[in-house]
């Protein structure tokens, strides 16, 4: 069975799952603090937190995806919706008000997107690319907005390499942009500076802009030393991001020039995800990333000053 | 003599007798009054108490000079009649008083003393005292007016006058005790208590009498010793009696501000008479001042317990009556009471203590300031003298110039804060504790103490708590450490702990010197402010905030396990490069490499000397001593500290300093106790995520490699099997590192897979051994019986089938036995082994020795010898390990064995000689499958260089035996025998190696040769007894044989009838020892098998 990892950082702990339980960590003591089994023991590869350490999402191979009440100690599963997805597209959340957030997840049909609004679970809407754009699966999600109130817009990463910018509540293909010539991997973007990041399993990281008439530009690519990108991040803060690499190897780039700053070497296998932390001081926010070879890497990337 | 009840019947008894004494003042008339006194009743005397004193007092009053005799008879009279009746008016006291007195008084021209016999002065004295104790009730205030003063105070200067001149003891204490009494502080019960006007009015009459009375008893008390300890402990006790009550501060706090106007006939009088103002208060309690400074100097020293736990009732009293008046007097009153805590007698020792509780717990210091400013004062002038204190006194000065110390700090309780909050108190104080506690750092043992090698036994005793013993510059008495500890603990019980800390880090950043001492103060402080171990007068006002001690901690325990504090130069070992030095050396490589710079903080150092050496032993170990405490203190608590605390600790437990890894397994012990762990290896399995983790990032860095085995070493050495799924994630981890720096850390590798498999070996190698063992023993045994067995005819034509079969086998011309085939097969077609291989998998230890086997194949031609030596260790107990799985065992061997067949061959003779080692235990493992590869790759070599060498070993002198050809000649028959045995050779090896071996059986040869083949022939005598035997007969035959029937021939042997030769002694020698190892039948059985 592969073990899939999917790993997040909030202020308190570090969430991991394996084999299909999620474990919840302290990172204070460095323990688990609680196991949570809500995909019959299948493989999760996508956990997210909902506002706060108390809710959280996880997707899972048993084609569900869970929402989990974890305030005052409990280990419930609230929710869950049925996807009929048969790839490992995560899905993306986006909070649209207090208590209401909009889950753009890959749907039945191969090349279909559907966006609920949680936690009513009510359709949103699909995304069907036209008839003949032979797209492929969604291969990864991003759900965001320029401000809060505006527009949900929703990109999208498909199997032949494009990237796809669709207007949510139009359901209409805005723009789109071949980046890659394998399936995008992995997606980003940045509303500030309306720019996004796309790795693939190639060596190279496509980096596009989107201008005002809301069209996607390949702004720039970077050339890798190894091939492979299976996630990538922008730091909240958006001044660096991170890639996890198929060379077991995390990646830092500063994200203004896309400049290398390090090389993270721990992992002996493929690093599946890397996610960072929150946390309102800066300098103890942390990195974290997941590997197959079974374990989390924590990592402090602030310079002690 | 009747006894008259009735005052008439008395009466009628006395008269004759008064009559007879007014008339003639006898002293048998006298003497005739007082046995008459006798047979009257108390009631009855009462009654004509006048009438038979007045005769008494008519004598007295005569005029003129009398008799001394007389006289004292007459107030022994008088006192007599006192005894027995008591004053009822107010005249006949003062009369009586001062009648008595005038008995005493000196002739009025000369000042002196009247020279009157002492049994006279005793007389009065003991009269007047009765006088004082048979005025009723309110009587005797009658005596205490303004108005008596003039007389009184004559009774008082006689009475001190007495006291303080008179050589009899008697007389002094009698005198002292009669003061007593004079000023109303008698000890008996019999009195009435003073109501407080009253304790006033008499008060402002005694301040009249202090002065005399004080230097007066300040003299005795300071006279000559030889006066004896009653005196001066009477005057002890009437100095702080009167004192005591003329300073109360009660009554001083009454007195008005002017002067009372006494009516106008008392005017004389009135200016004898004192007014107790605030001036006259402070002048008085300046010159009381040095007069207690002078009775607390003389008798705090006193000979005497008595008068030592009279000095201690002295402050006692005087602190609780007068502890504002006095208050300039507390500094030397308070220094004799907490100096005498520690007296050597134990009443006074207790009575000091009960009454400092007691003071504590009135909390007279804590609500008097003044007292509190003379407390800090004392200590900030005895914290100055300390250090030079502690140079210059002998050990009993130090404990009891710290049980001062002590004493001050216990009787500040809270109020110390107050001392700490000033910078220059906290400094003196400080400064003294850190120079008191410097360490006697030039032992070199400690430097040299190694941890024995690794494999030992693991220390499961671990002694709980016990702190190593620490020799200090300036005293070695265990009594004054622990004084200074309990010195730190009320510091840190009492005082603001932020604080103390923060200070105490600051002398511990601020210089090397100060390091060790700051570190120990601090362990000391945080136990004590815990309350562990503090032994205070009271409670803390403020209870312990655990957040704070949490806090304090924290920063405490960073600030040890910083890189330049945790991680010092302890040894220089060359060898094996101790892991400091080798990160010191690896850090600066790094550096070189421009990766890490933290490790630089090392790297400059002048050249380490074994005094620096000591005392950064010293320092890791105070330093781990304190993690020890940290933990007792914060207890289950400390749980949450076990991430950052444990691994250091661990890795200091791997130390080789024997001191710091004895210290750092103690400190284990003590966590475990605390968090509530059951032993070490709990503690160790139940938190291997975090060492797992600790190991793991500090695998990957150079500098760390060292030090991260270290802690693999420790938990793999306190812990059992349980661990093994936990660590195998780590072992891999320490294998890829290996493989990517052989040539630097190797060795710092190896140790750590020498500890991996010899706890691999304990854990799951001892079944097989014994298994193995059992094996041989049944062999063993059926081959005996084979042989105990009394030969028939056919037995003997079985053995010669066997025989020829077991030639023929050794020739190899037979192959159709089983056994033989099982062994054949994995030589001629290795490929099946692989199938086996995943049928079966393999167990994770057995997995872990395969890899670190093979590591081991590489490491095997290191070019240092140290090197090798260890991997042929490792690669011993590989073998061990993976004994039961042939199927891995045997292909790992097959890679092994063209390396080992190099070091067999051609290296150091010590490396020969493990390898030899080594060989066994595959030999036992393996078996026949190594047999025809020793034959072929090794013998050979062994025999032929044994051959070339035996001429030179024969001929050479006794410095031979240190050259190193002789060390391999003895390695390689040391080893050979058993070898032989072990893989069960076949006879043509035998006889190779029996040849070989042959000449060093010559007298000729060093003696430890010669055991040496000896050695190697027992062990061919359990191979085949038989051609030993014959063998050793071709060499020298003791005996000669008889044919048994005239149809065999005579045997005949080429050793039969030689004359003794270089060989007879080893040979004979090694034939009787067969002959008991065969038992009777073997010889017979020989003579009638060798023929053929």
């Amino acid at each position: 069975m592969p073990q899939n990892q999917a790993a997040f950082c909030d202020n308190q702990g570090c969430v991991r799952s394996e084999n299909g339980l999620i474990h919840v960590w302290n990172l204070k003591t460095h323990r688990v603090d609680t196991a949570l089994d809500g995909h019959g023991r299948k493989s999760v590869y996508c956990v997210e937190t909902m506002g706060g350490k108390e809710r959280l999402l996880s997707q899972g191979r048993d084609q569900r995806i869970c929402l989990w009440d974890l305030a005052e100690g409990r280990t419930s599963v609230t929710d869950s919706v049925f996807t009929e997805h048969v790839g490992f597209c995560r899905c993306s959340l986006l909070k649209v008000a207090q208590g209401r957030w909009l889950m753009a997840m890959a749907a039945r049909s191969l090349e279909e997107v559907q966006i609920l609004e949680l936690p009513s679970k009510t359709s949103v809407c699909t995304l069907k690319p036209e008839v003949g754009a032979k797209l492929g699966m969604p291969m990864c999600l991003k759900l965001w907005q320029l401000s809060c109130g505006s527009q949900p817009v929703l990109l999208a990463g498909y199997e032949d390499g494009s990237v796809v910018l669709w207007n949510v509540s139009m359901g209409k293909v805005l723009s789109q942009l071949i980046c890659h010539q394998e399936p995008v991997m992995s997606l980003d973007f940045d509303s500030e500076k309306a720019k996004g990041i796309s790795g693939s399993s190639e060596k190279v990281l496509s980096i596009w802009s989107l201008n005002e008439q809301q069209n996607l530009q390949v702004y720039k690519t970077h050339e890798l030393v190894n091939a492979g990108i299976s996630d990538i991040t922008i730091r909240p803060d958006k001044k660096i991001l991170a890639t996890a690499g198929w060379d077991h190897r995390i990646r830092i780039f500063g994200w203004k020039k896309l400049k290398p700053l390090a090389v993270l070497d721990y992992h002996t296998a493929t690093v599946h995800c890397v996610s960072f932390s929150d946390h309102s001081k800066p300098q103890e926010r942390l990195l974290a990333a997941g590997s197959k070879d079974q374990r989390i890497s924590v990592w402090s990337i602030y310079a002690q000053t | 003599m009747a006894v008259f009840d009735t005052p008439q019947a008395a009466f009628g008894a006395l008269r004759p007798v008064c009559v007879q004494l007014t008339r003639a003042q006898t002293v048998e008339n006298v003497r005739q009054l007082q046995a008459h006194l006798a047979g009257v009743s108390g009631a009855a005397l009462q009654e004509l108490q006048e009438y038979v004193l007045f005769p008494l007092r008519f004598a007295l009053r005569v005029p003129g000079p009398k008799q001394e005799r007389l006289v004292q008879s007459l107030v022994q009279c008088i006192s007599s009649v006192l005894a027995a009746t008591c004053v009822k008016k107010q005249e006949l006291l003062q009369e009586l008083f001062s009648e008595l007195c005038t008995c005493l008084a000196p002739p009025p021209s000369s000042g002196k003393a009247a020279p009157l016999s002492e049994e006279l002065k005793l007389a009065v004295i003991q009269a007047l005292h009765t006088l004082m104790h048979s005025a009723y009730g309110d009587v005797i205030l009658s005596l205490y007016q303004p108005s008596t003063l003039p007389l009184l105070g004559f009774a008082v200067s006689l009475l001190l006058t007495l006291a303080e001149q008179e050589k009899a003891k008697q007389i002094k204490i009698s005198a002292l005790e009669c003061l007593q009494v004079l000023v109303l502080q008698c000890d008996c019960q019999e009195h009435r208590h003073l109501d407080e006007d009253e304790a006033q009015q008499c008060g402002d009459l005694f301040a009249s009498f202090l002065p005399g009375i004080s230097i007066a008893l300040s003299r005795v008390i300071a006279a000559d010793i030889k006066q004896g300890h009653k005196p001066t402990v009477s005057a002890i006790r009437l100095f702080y009696l009167i004192v005591g009550l003329v300073m109360a501060d009660k009554q001083l706090a009454r007195i008005p501000k002017s002067k009372e106007k006494l009516p106008v006939e008392h005017s004389r009088i009135s200016e004898l008479m004192i007014h107790r103002g605030p001036d006259w208060t402070k002048s008085t309690a300046e010159k009381l001042s040095l007069l207690l400074h002078k009775v607390v100097e003389s008798s705090s020293v006193h000979p005497h317990w008595k008068v030592r736990l009279e000095l201690v009732e002295l402050v006692h009293h005087l602190l609780r009556n007068c502890s504002q008046s006095l208050v300039d007097s507390f500094s030397h009153l308070l220094k004799a009471l907490v100096g005498l805590v520690n007296d050597e007698n134990s009443e006074v020792q207790s009575r000091c203590n009960k009454i400092l509780q007691e003071i504590a717990e009135q909390r007279i210091v804590a609500q008097n300031r003044a007292l509190v400013d003379v407390l800090s004062e004392n200590l900030h002038s005895l914290s100055t003298a300390l250090p030079r204190l502690m140079n210059s006194q002998d050990d009993t000065g130090k404990v009891s110039t710290l049980s001062l110390l002590l004493g001050y700090l216990k009787l500040l309780g809270p109020k110390i804060n107050i001392v700490l909050n000033s910078v220059s108190h906290l400094q003196r104080l400080s400064k003294a504790l850190v120079q008191v506690l410097e360490l006697d750092v030039t032992d070199v043992k400690i430097v040299e103490a190694r941890r024995s090698g690794p494999p030992g036994p693991l220390q499961q005793s671990v002694q709980k708590g016990r702190r190593q013993k620490k020799y200090f510059r300036f005293f070695t008495e265990e009594k004054v450490l622990q004084l200074l500890q309990q010195v730190c603990r009320v510091l840190g019980y009492y005082g603001n702990l932020y604080l103390l800390v923060d200070h105490f880090m600051g002398l511990y950043n601020e210089s090397g010197l100060y390091r060790k001492q700051a570190a120990m103060i601090l362990n000391e402080l945080v136990t004590g402010a815990a309350g562990l171990g503090v032994d205070f007068l009271q409670a803390r006002e403020v209870p312990l905030n655990v957040d704070d001690l949490k806090g304090s901690i924290t920063s405490i325990l960073d600030e040890y396990m910083d890189q330049a504090n945790w991680y010092l130069v302890t040894g220089i070992d060359t060898e094996e490069s101790s892991p400091e030095q080798s990160v010191q050396h690896s850090g600066r490589s790094v550096c070189a490499g421009g990766a890490s710079s933290s490790v630089l903080l090392l790297s400059p150092e002048p050249p380490v000397t074994t005094r620096t050496m000591n005392s950064n032993i010293w320092q890791i170990c105070i330093q781990l001593e304190g993690v020890g405490c940290f933990a007792a203190v914060l207890g289950k608590e400390f749980q949450l500290l076990l991430l950052s605390a444990l691994y250091p600790v661990l890795e200091k437990a791997g130390d080789r300093t024997l001191l710091i890894s004895e210290t750092a397994l103690g400190t284990l012990a003590d966590i475990c106790e605390a968090c509530g762990y059951d032993s070490v290896q709990c503690l160790i399995n139940e938190n291997s995520d975090y060492l797992v983790n600790g190991i793991s990032l500090h695998l990957r860095q150079l500098a760390y490699q060292a030090r991260a085995s270290q802690v693999l070493d420790t938990m793999l050495r306190h812990s059992d099997a349980s661990l093994l799924p936990l660590i195998e994630d780590v072992i891999q981890d320490v294998l890829s590192a290996l493989d990517q720096s052989y040539n630097s850390q190797a060795s710092t590798f190896l140790r750590v897979l020498h500890s991996v498999m010899t706890a691999l070996v304990q854990w799951f190698g001892m079944p097989s051994a014994e298994e193995h063992q059992t094996d041989k023993g049944q062999s063993g045994t059926r081959s005996q019986g084979q042989q105990e067995v009394t030969m028939t005819s056919q037995e003997v034509e079985r053995f010669f089938l066997d025989y020829v079969s077991q030639k023929q086998i050794a020739e190899g011309d037979l192959p159709d036995l089983e056994e033989e085939e099982a062994d054949e097969v994995p030589l001629a077609k290795p490929e099946p082994n692989s199938d086996m291989e995943g049928e079966a998998p393999m167990p994770s230890h057995a997995q872990v020795a395969r890899d670190v086997m093979e590591r081991c194949i590489h490491l095997l031609s290191d070019g240092s010898l140290r090197v090798r030596l260890k991997v042929l260790d490792v690669l011993e107990l590989c073998v061990t390990v993976l004994h039961p799985h042939g199927n891995h065992l045997l292909p790992m061997a097959h890679r092994v064995w063209p390396a080992l067949v190099t070091r067999l061959i051609g290296d150091d003779p010590l490396a020969v000689l493990r390898a030899f080692k080594v060989l066994c235990t595959l030999a036992q493992t393996c078996g026949d499958f190594l047999r025809q590869r020793f034959s072929k790759d090794v013998l050979p070599k062994l025999t032929s260089s044994l051959l070339s060498q035996a001429p030179v070993s024969a001929r050479a002198g006794p410095v031979y035996s240190h050259t190193l050809a002789f060390k391999l000649q003895l390695a390689v028959l040391q080893g050979l025998g058993s070898l032989c045995e072990r893989l069960d050779m076949g006879e043509s090896d035998l006889n190779k190696v029996a040849d070989a071996c042959l000449i060093y059986l010559s007298a000729k040869q060093p003696v430890k040769l010669q055991e040496a083949a000896q050695s190697v022939f027992l062990h061919l005598m359990h191979v085949d007894p038989d051609s030993t035997w014959l063998l050793l007969n071709e060499v020298c035959c003791p005996e000669g044989y008889e044919p048994p029937h005239a149809s065999l021939h005579p045997v005949k042997l080429s050793g039969m009838g030689r004359p003794r030769n270089e060989f007879t002694d080893n040979v004979l020698l090694l034939l009787q020892r067969l002959q008991q190892q065969e038992g009777t039948g073997p010889g017979t059985s020989t003579q009638e098998a060798s023929p053929s």
